[in-house]
């Protein structure tokens, strides 16, 4: 996509085009449509308070599938996040009823976070296991030593001052929401115009030719997973934070709403092609299907399946799109 | 295309949606009979068929009636506050019956071989009789029949095993009971007239599609004017039933008055949901839950019924009904026994011996509990 658009491409008169086309567009044309089309049937969903509460209980997501765009888009895919959040959670919640000083455990998440996903780009990248297997055996090791340790016990009674999510800026805006327009905006530009951002699609597109360019894959991959682990900190702590009460659990199925956010997002799971702005739409369009849902009447039932449909069109798409450009 | 296709699927589902019949059944409700409880404490609850004794029976136990006996109990797990409540309970019946020593003993991870491992080494050692909540009703049957086949008395609470491998088991709540504290604590707090809505964890879930049901059914014969609006699913997720609530706050907006929460996770995310939204004295919270989840809602003044079963009383009671088996005055074939301060318990299902009403945690004793 516009990622991938080569430099002598920018003089093109059909980029216009291009970018309508593009995922992120399209992306943002539906967020948009969908809320003006639900908004008729039932305007309460216009309600400012409805739309902040729509970012707001959901931009966790929309944090953890920037790192999740990442890997992805260096050809990797990480399945273990969703636990590795309970677990993060879980840390920061525990360090705070304990008394520690709050920054203390707000940094605990994120540090935490950092060196489990590194360690698994260790392995990843320099023992060359693949990633889909390194991140399942971590998936059952953070889920089983989860309840292990802690029985399932819940964590209350967390100080106020621990509510980090709580935290609204100049009074109006939550700070998920602009955690996750902060967070978004710093990795698109990274991605797009650092050396080592591109390195990443670099060595997800074509690892050979990145390696004749001089570009480290295994460094880059152990980049792009310490990275995921700290948005995966980043979320957790907004996770955690969002309630007075921490389940001690692994949220259930949230690495699978991580990666629809960034596959729908328009991120190639085969790898080098995507954006984390298209990531960062995908998860607010797919939070605000959930509710529209629920306006429209519709049984809950199907949500998974509107879910499903999404990710089967994107791919689709995707894949139609490449054989056109491989046609071309 | 993409767009065009999620529109037309959204708006097939749209048209699917079904319109509700005022009879049917609210969402999230099984299909199975229901038993709803009389309106008024006064009235005479429809008896349920009997069914025969189907608990089993210890072989030569030694006649210890009126003589003192020592008791053990395993619980699922020990130091967590549900069985130091629980704990707590038997103390207090042995102390009132004065002839009872009962220690309490068991694994600190709720794992059923070492429960079992517990329970053996109590079986060598010798004990008049065993209480137990199970980890695993079918696992745990072997060594509580080989228990019994020893002449030790075995009695189970808050989670049963296999009928026959065990005496009696003490039943902390029925579906209809939880279903009438429930239905009438929302008629009491939003009004007999008002809209509700239910956040629950799936609609095929056993327990929770039983309560709902037993709640419609309820509800329709005591509060016929209160109106169900609709049940949304929200796993055992926190996050995504914190959303759901707030999704059905902002969509019904003045009209909902209330929102029951069917699972632990459910109902502290509601009263959340309904802080968050400043809505809290003009949306009423009720729901099962623990109390320790509840305590900041409850203190808040924001959350007023935590309807569940209070453990100290479900210690109590198997202690007094252990004392009874052994004394010989419940035998298989009663309808009820007596049990100290909390009066007569009846005895349903054959061998099971009913607690009573629900608890309800209130601001005035959420404090004396910490599970």
């Amino acid at each position: 996509m516009t990622a991938v658009t080569l430099a002598g491409a920018e003089a093109d008169p059909r980029r216009r085009l291009k970018v309508l086309a593009s995922q992120e567009a399209l992306l943002a044309i539906a967020v948009i449509g969908l809320a003006v089309a639900v908004g008729l049937y039932n305007p309460r969903f216009l309600a400012a308070r409805n739309l902040s509460d729509v970012l707001l209980g959901n931009a966790y997501i929309a944090v953890a599938a920037v790192g999740m765009s990442m890997v992805i888009v260096s050809g990797n895919i990480d399945i273990s996040v969703g636990a590795l959040i309970g677990v993060l959670a879980t840390i920061s919640g525990t360090l705070a009823v304990n008394g520690a000083p709050i920054v203390i455990a707000w940094l605990a998440a994120l540090v935490a976070g950092v060196l489990v996903m590194a360690l698994q780009g260790v392995i990843i990248a320099y023992l060359r296991i693949p990633a889909i297997v390194v991140t399942l055996g971590m998936l059952s090791i953070l889920k089983g030593g989860l309840i292990s340790v802690t029985g399932g016990k819940w964590i209350t009674d967390l100080p106020d001052s621990f509510h980090l999510a709580d935290i609204e800026l100049s009074g109006v805006l939550p700070f998920p929401v602009f955690l996750m327009i902060l967070v978004t905006v710093l990795a698109a530009l990274w991605m797009r115009y650092s050396a080592s951002g591109r390195a990443i699609y670099a060595v997800g597109g074509n690892a050979e030719a990145a390696r004749l360019c001089g570009i480290s894959q295994p460094r880059t991959i152990v980049m792009v997973f310490a990275l995921h682990g700290l948005f995966a900190g980043a979320a957790a702590l907004l996770y955690a934070t969002q309630l007075r009460v921490i389940q001690s659990t692994v949220p259930p199925n949230l690495e699978l709403t991580i990666i629809t956010a960034s596959v729908v997002g328009g991120v190639s799971i085969l790898g080098g092609v995507g954006t984390v702005a298209g990531s960062t739409l995908a998860a607010v369009l797919i939070a605000e299907i959930a509710s529209a849902l629920v306006f429209i009447d519709v049984s809950p039932y199907w949500i998974r399946a509107v879910q499903g449909v999404l990710i089967l069109v994107t791919v689709i798409a995707d894949i139609l799109r490449r054989r056109r450009m491989a046609g071309a | 295309m993409k767009l065009g296709l999620a529109a037309a699927f959204l708006s097939a589902t749209l048209l699917a949606g079904t319109a509700s019949a005022a009879d049917k059944r609210w969402d999230g409700a099984d299909d199975l009979p229901v038993n709803p409880l009389a309106c008024s404490a006064g009235e005479a609850n429809a008896a349920p068929a009997a069914k025969p004794y189907d608990g089993g029976r210890p072989t030569n136990a030694a006649d210890k009636a009126g003589k003192p006996i020592t008791l053990v109990d395993v619980p699922k797990l020990i130091g967590i506050g549900y069985f130091n409540a629980t704990s707590k309970g038997m103390q207090d019946a042995a102390k009132a019956l004065g002839n009872v020593t009962v220690k309490t003993d068991g694994p600190t991870e709720a794992k059923i071989d070492e429960q079992i491992k517990f329970i053996d080494n109590y079986i060598t050692s010798g004990v008049d009789g065993i209480l137990f909540a199970a980890n695993d009703p079918v696992a745990i049957a072997p060594v509580l029949k080989k228990a019994l086949s020893k002449g030790i008395h075995v009695v189970g609470y808050d989670a049963n095993s296999t009928p026959d491998a065990r005496e009696w088991f003490v039943n902390q709540a029925e579906f209809n009971g939880i279903a009438k504290a429930m239905i009438d604590s929302m008629a009491k707090e939003a009004g007999e007239d008002k809209s509700f809505a239910i956040v629950t964890s799936t609609f095929t879930t056993p327990n929770q599609a039983r309560w709902i049901a037993e709640m419609w059914a309820y509800a329709q014969k005591c509060h016929p004017k209160l109106k169900w609006l609709e049940t949304v699913e929200a796993q055992e997720d926190n996050n995504l039933s914190f959303n759901q609530a707030t999704t059905l706050i902002n969509k019904h907006g003045d009209k909902l008055a209330g929102l029951f929460g069917m699972t632990s996770v459910a109902t502290p995310a509601s009263a959340e949901a309904v802080t968050k939204a400043r809505l809290c004295g003009k949306v009423a919270v009720v729901g099962l839950a623990t109390p320790n989840a509840m305590k900041p809602y409850v203190n808040a003044d924001c959350v007023k019924s935590v309807v569940l079963w209070n453990p100290v009383d479900l210690g109590y009671a198997a202690t007094y009904v252990m004392r009874a088996v052994v004394d010989g005055s419940l035998k298989p074939g009663a309808t009820s026994v007596e049990a100290g301060k909390l009066g007569k318990l009846t005895v349903v299902n054959g061998s099971e011996i009913l607690l009573g009403s629900p608890f309800i945690f209130t601001k005035q004793n959420i404090k004396d509990f910490d599970f």
